[in-house]
């Protein structure tokens, strides 16, 4: 990639963090919790993607990489899920 | 042998070299050592708490004494013994195995091992320290905070900063091995065609990757509990005591899950190397290739992949709801059926071939015998009704010990097994025979009278007088099982001198490729280029495999060396041999015409030796000692220097031009290495965030934000903070597309601009925290601060670990950009690149921090 997709890359994930301080400034978070829970964590996932994406290569890399974040992530994520689970 | 044969390392006779060495049987020795001395240490602590069970009471020990010898001796056994006596073995035996002439990252994997070895001496510097760590090995909550351990606690700190530093050496040697395997196995080698003990490890090391990762969190949450004065896994503070009316109702079970998400899997961490060394014996004794060896493999994968999935069986008797108790005993019930395959597998390779009643097979079918009695008697505790009654009794220690050391039993044939190789000498088999006999009885004559006494309450002194009796039979069997040792101890002592030398293979029917070079086998090991291309174990000449090279241009490709972090430089002239271990990042070492890789290195002791000193510093700093101030403060300095004296030195790991790869042929060693590091700090972080969610949950999600963090708390800290993390992110690809048009200007603008950004993201956290520890409000009258409630705790302790990462890797940063600034990296970007990779992983972290603690 050249440094005009990076550069394209970089404005998208500005604006992206700037929609996310956007929605608690609208009054989302007071006024519809959970609806400004789920887009501003969306958010924060499509950024977190087009990062390890874009920037550190994950798209041009044999997918065995990225398999082996995905096992990272899919621990984090059950260790946190169901230990929440859990006492719900 | 001479100081040139060995490429630059003293002889073995000289103990300089065992300070010196980084080459992977060295290591291996080295281990096998340390875990023995550590199975003396705990074994010792063992026999003196049974001494004291003899009779009900305390009356040898005191009760403190009794509750330490317990703690040390659980957690010596299980972390100081079993899983590195299984990996001086995986250290020796792996490269040989799979084809390879050391370790990927042999510096690291001496790191390892010192980080190691001096992580145990902390832990043996506690007992110095008032009183060592006294809680049980589990370390529940809140037992594990300074408010309920007696005195001063400095002990107890120290054995969580010696777990900590343990913790490091497993996952460095996580990352070496994984590399290992998927980059240097012989040409024609595939994963599913490795050896099984090889097969094995690497199962093991990826469960210890993530595994690991949740302990190391948990350990770094209870470390700042003590260290910092965060309040995870306390109940409230009520001025300067501790109530129990808590604001965080989540403390102690928030530490059961982190533990046993980490613990469950440490089980079969301990087991799959028994296993993996029974298989090998099992098909060496019995002259038979293992039954139904697909079958075999694929249940290995399933309980590695199970093991994620059962953890909270042992927590049947917390306050966690039915339906996932439900669940969670479903999957444990689950994952006995793998290990039902595995043991059948084993008894029908016995039935089918002819056994050799040898040492290694007797102690291999015991071990067998001990996991079915082990493993049967753990499917109770699967069950939630039986667990009701069963949990927290001796049937739990009985179940426990006949599968752990079922394990140890097979490592111990795995010690008899491979002594001929590692010594070139043959034990005395009468004397083996003698020790497995004498061991069997004194293993069931200790741990089986404690299923008949299971009503005996775990971890306490005091049982009912009737099962007295049990408890005599039992001290018995220990001391008896503690004897066997000194006949092992004996015969492999005196068999290095009066052994009968061994060839390169003594066992008739053993095949793996450590069997097919002397014994022991030479530094570089094999005598060319191992290659299972032809179908059968060849060693390629130099011509062979340059000319090969040559040929298929794309496996020359793969021969791209990558240093072990050590200083890259810029090209060189390419011999035959250089070709072999093709380099495009430094030049060949060229001794007598041919380039050598390293073997020796000072630095990973001495970056160890600077860790335990800051640790030890580390324990004290909450009392304001001077003693314990300073040495923090040296420790550091010198973890520091010695960590820059390391990356200075000039060390050759060249990766081999033919080697198998599946699946990560174009992913270069320190870059998968990255990878495979991020990956475990991936569940670091996760763990360390779900944490924060566990503990909201259990507060109450939305009154978290309402009533424990000020109005003050604001969101535009966080956000600037994004934008020039993002900005620095930027920066860095922005660098690599610049080195690699040979630009230095711009490759320097570029990395001098991430690293102010850097530094302004550090300043603008440090204005923000300045804040809030100053504000004074009606319900925060004296700040916010790390102790004020669980919110300020999460809040401070996630973002600071962040920013610790930000600040490692702005001082890898500077080291880049001088480097730079000096006209490395034009037009190869691949060091920038391995950077980046780590430094956009912060900056992705940092994506979920900002929304989770300044938004929502």
């Amino acid at each position: 990639m050249d440094w005009k997709g990076y550069t394209a890359i970089y404005v998208v994930l500005f604006a992206f963090a700037t929609a996310q301080a956007v929605v608690e400034f609208a009054g989302l978070v007071d006024s519809a919790y959970w609806v400004a829970f789920a887009l501003i964590m969306v958010l924060s996932v499509v950024k977190a993607v087009g990062v390890a994406a874009y920037y550190q290569h994950l798209r041009w890399e044999p997918r065995a990489v990225t398999y082996l974040v995905l096992g990272g992530t899919v621990a984090a994520l059950a260790l946190t899920g169901a230990a929440a689970y859990s006492i719900l | 042998m001479s100081q040139d044969h060995e490429h630059g390392l003293p002889p073995k006779s000289s103990v300089s070299r065992w300070f010196l060495t980084t080459n992977h049987k060295d290591i291996g020795v080295l281990y096998l050592i340390t875990a023995l001395f550590f199975l003396l240490f705990g074994g010792v602590l063992a026999l003196l708490f049974r001494l004291e069970l003899i009779s009900s009471g305390a009356d040898l020990l005191g009760s403190m004494g009794y509750n330490q010898a317990v703690s040390t001796h659980g957690l010596l056994m299980v972390f100081w013994f079993i899983s590195p006596f299984a990996f001086g073995f995986a250290n020796y035996v792996v490269p040989l195995q799979i084809g390879a002439d050391d370790l990927a990252f042999p510096r690291l994997n001496a790191l390892s091992y010192w980080l190691y070895l001096f992580s145990g001496i902390l832990m043996g510097v506690s007992f110095f320290q008032g009183t060592t760590f006294a809680g049980g090995w589990t370390m529940y909550a809140p037992l594990n905070t300074p408010a309920y351990i007696p005195g001063e606690g400095l002990g107890a700190t120290s054995v969580v900063l010696a777990l900590i530093m343990f913790t490091a050496a497993v996952t460095l040697g996580s990352v070496n091995f994984l590399t290992t395997m998927y980059r240097m196995r012989a040409e024609g080698l595939r994963m599913r065609d490795i050896p099984i003990f090889s097969l094995s490890i690497n199962l093991t090391v990826w469960m210890m990757l993530f595994a690991f990762a949740a302990l190391l969190a948990a350990l770094m949450i209870l470390a700042s509990d003590h260290i910092l004065g965060t309040t995870y896994f306390q109940y409230s503070i009520d001025g300067t005591t501790m109530a129990t009316d808590a604001d965080n109702p989540g403390a102690s079970l928030l530490w059961a899950h982190l533990f046993w998400f980490f613990g469950h899997p440490e089980v079969y961490i301990v087991f799959f190397p028994a296993l993996g060394v029974m298989a090998e014996c099992f098909q060496t004794f019995t002259g038979r290739r293992l039954v139904g060896r697909k079958w075999f493999i694929i249940s290995m994968v399933l309980v590695a992949l199970q093991s994620f999935v059962v953890w909270m069986h042992h927590m049947f008797l917390t306050g966690i709801n039915l339906p996932i108790k439900t669940i969670f005993m479903a999957t444990t019930i689950g994952i006995s059926l793998p290990f039902d395959l595995m043991v059948f597998s084993l008894i029908y390779t016995m039935a089918k071939g002819r056994v050799r009643f040898t040492t290694p097979f007797l102690f291999s079918l015991g071990a067998l015998i001990l996991f079915i009695i082990g493993g049967i008697t753990g499917v109770f505790l699967g069950a939630i009704v039986l667990d009701y009654q069963f949990r927290g009794t001796y049937w739990v220690v009985a179940h426990f010990h006949y599968v752990m050391v079922s394990g140890a039993t097979a490592l111990f044939g795995g010690l008899y097994y491979w002594y001929p190789k590692i010594t070139g000498k043959m034990y005395n088999e009468r004397l083996g025979k003698i020790h497995f006999g004498v061991y069997f009885l004194g293993f069931n004559l200790l741990y089986f009278p404690m299923f008949i006494a299971w009503e005996t309450p775990r971890r306490v002194f005091v049982y009912p007088e009737g099962l007295q009796i049990w408890h005599s039979m039992a001290t018995v069997g220990g001391f008896i099982l503690g004897a066997s040792f000194l006949i092992m101890f004996y015969n492999l002592f005196v068999s290095l001198w009066r052994g009968e030398d061994v060839g390169p293979n003594p066992w008739e029917y053993a095949t793996s490729a450590e069997w097919a070079v002397s014994s022991p086998p030479p530094l570089e090991n094999f005598p060319g280029i191992p290659s299972y291309a032809t179908g059968k174990l060849e060693f390629l000449d130099d011509e062979t495999v340059a000319e090969r090279t040559e040929s298929t241009p794309g496996a020359a490709a793969h021969g791209h060396a990558a240093t072990d972090g050590g200083t890259a430089t810029d090209g060189g002239a390419v011999t035959a041999r250089a070709a072999v271990t093709a380099t495009e990042m430094e030049p060949a070492h060229e001794v007598g015409g041919e380039e050598h890789a390293s073997h020796a290195s000072f630095w990973p002791f001495l970056i160890s030796l600077a860790g335990f000193i800051t640790f030890l510093g580390l324990s004290g700093v909450r009392t304001g000692s001077v003693f314990y101030l300073s040495l923090a403060a040296v420790g550091g300095l010198g973890t520091f220097g010695s960590l820059l004296g390391m990356t200075r030195e000039l060390f050759h790991a060249p990766e081999m031009a033919i080697a198998e790869r599946w699946p990560f042929e174009r992913v270069e060693k320190m870059k998968l290495g990255m990878w495979t590091f991020l990956a475990s700090d991936i569940v670091l972080f996760g763990a360390f965030i779900g944490s924060y969610a566990f503990v909201r949950v259990a507060y109450g999600w939305t009154a978290w934000h309402h009533d424990l963090i000020p109005a003050e708390h604001v969101t535009m800290p966080g956000l600037i903070n994004t934008y020039l993390l993002l900005t620095s992110s930027f920066l860095v690809v922005i660098a690599m597309v610049a080195a690699e048009r040979e630009s230095k200007r711009g490759t320097v603008a570029a990395l001098v601009g991430t690293f102010a950004l850097g530094v302004g993201f550090l300043i603008n956290k440090g204005l923000e925290w300045q804040h809030l520890f100053h504000i004074s409000t009606e319900s925060f009258p004296n700040g916010w601060t790390l102790s004020t409630n669980i919110a300020s705790s999460t809040f401070y302790l996630t973002t600071g670990l962040h920013g610790a990462h930000v600040t490692i890797g702005l001082i890898i940063c500077a080291y880049m950009t001088v480097r730079a600034w000096n006209g490395a990296y034009q037009g190869d970007d691949r060091a920038i690149e391995y950077f980046g990779l780590y430094w956009h992983f912060v900056d992705i972290v940092w994506l979920f921090l900002f929304p989770l603690f300044y938004i929502l």
